[in-house]
């Protein structure tokens, strides 16, 4: 209850710890999958790309707190989060206008099964998810980085 | 033997809301939030809510802690000396008098599971039930509605999570770095 953290005002808040940094190894490439598998498989389960998104994001906030943020931050590099994001609205935006260009309405999939792709309305779906997908892990993974880097001095 | 789990989950999220908001730590504060969260997912497993459940575990209980986390990190912590705040009676009877005026629609609600119900039996519930598989391919009917249906409200929502994530991290990032 009393023990706020000790940390707090000296900007130091990285303290390596070998307990953390073994157990994120160890969890880390399952919560990877079981992102990626809420994201697919959303289309035919619980889940989606929202979910999924989050769950992704989530990796890198377990890497940040396990082998310090700023080092994370250099390894990833702070533009990618946002140029990730960028590219998952335009992907949706290029699958939602690009049926009205083949004469279609606004994100109507079936209308991509006449170039040849076969079921054309069940992988737009998944096109979506996984652009929403994009989306929010890209904005938590910034937001992580830069609410860290904040004011305070953060010396990593 | 559920009616008792979710007796004692409710007792649980009420308890985690009210240390949340009496806990003078921030720290304890932030805890009791995640907690809280925590709860709040179980309960909509529950109400038949997987996907919402799945949401709430992952962002609130999840990445808003660690947020949190590291927000406070970055504030001055006063030394604390008591563990609850001095609750300030008259703000506390306006909180109880809001909850119990919000608490009076609760018994407009139809029973969970019910089949008569407005939503049950409206059409457009029983449209997506009937057609979503044959017209979208897809077995969860929430994502039928989500990316087929409504995919115009969700390009909307993914725009609004972009502005605002964009928006964020250029004021933030305006006052971290100059």
């Amino acid at each position: 209850m009393s023990d706020a953290p000790e940390a707090a005002g000296t900007g130091a808040t990285y303290v390596g710890s070998p307990i953390i940094m073994a157990t994120v190894r160890v969890v880390m490439p399952f919560v990877f999958t079981f992102g990626l598998f809420v994201m697919f498989h959303g289309a035919d389960s619980t889940g989606g790309g929202f979910q999924g998104g989050v769950i992704v994001g989530t990796v890198v906030l377990m890497l940040g707190i396990a082998f310090g943020i700023g080092a994370t931050r250099d390894w990833i590099g702070s533009r990618i989060p946002v140029a990730v994001v960028g590219i998952g609205v335009l992907a949706f935006l290029f699958t939602g206008f690009g049926s009205v260009l083949l004469g279609a309405g606004f994100l109507e999939y079936s209308v991509y099964h006449e170039l040849g792709i076969p079921h054309a309305t069940k992988y737009g779906i998944e096109i979506i998810e996984l652009a929403i997908g994009v989306i929010v892990a890209g904005i938590v993974t910034g937001l992580f980085f830069t609410i860290a880097a904040g004011v305070g001095g953060d010396s990593e | 033997m559920t009616a008792a789990l979710q007796a004692a989950l409710l007792v649980f999220v009420v308890t985690a809301a009210v240390a949340t908001a009496v806990l003078r730590s921030a720290l304890s504060s932030v805890v009791a939030f995640g907690a809280y969260s925590l709860g709040i997912a179980i309960i909509w497993v529950f109400l038949r809510a997987p996907d919402v459940g799945l949401t709430e575990a992952a962002v609130g209980a999840g990445v808003m802690t660690i947020l949190f986390l590291l927000t406070i990190v970055k504030t001055d912590s006063p030394t604390v000396e008591r563990t609850f705040e001095r609750i300030d009676y008259r703000a506390a009877a306006i909180a109880i008098a809001l909850v119990l005026a919000l608490s009076s629609t609760v018994f407009a609600l139809p029973a969970v599971g019910n089949a008569e119900s407005a939503v049950a039996s409206d059409d457009v519930t029983n449209y997506y039930l009937d057609n979503a598989y044959e017209e979208t391919e897809v077995k969860n009917a929430v994502t039928a509605v989500l990316a087929a249906y409504r995919g115009f409200d969700t390009m909307g929502e993914a725009v609004v999570v972009y502005s605002a994530g964009v928006g964020l991290l250029v004021v933030l990032n305006r006052e971290v770095f100059g």
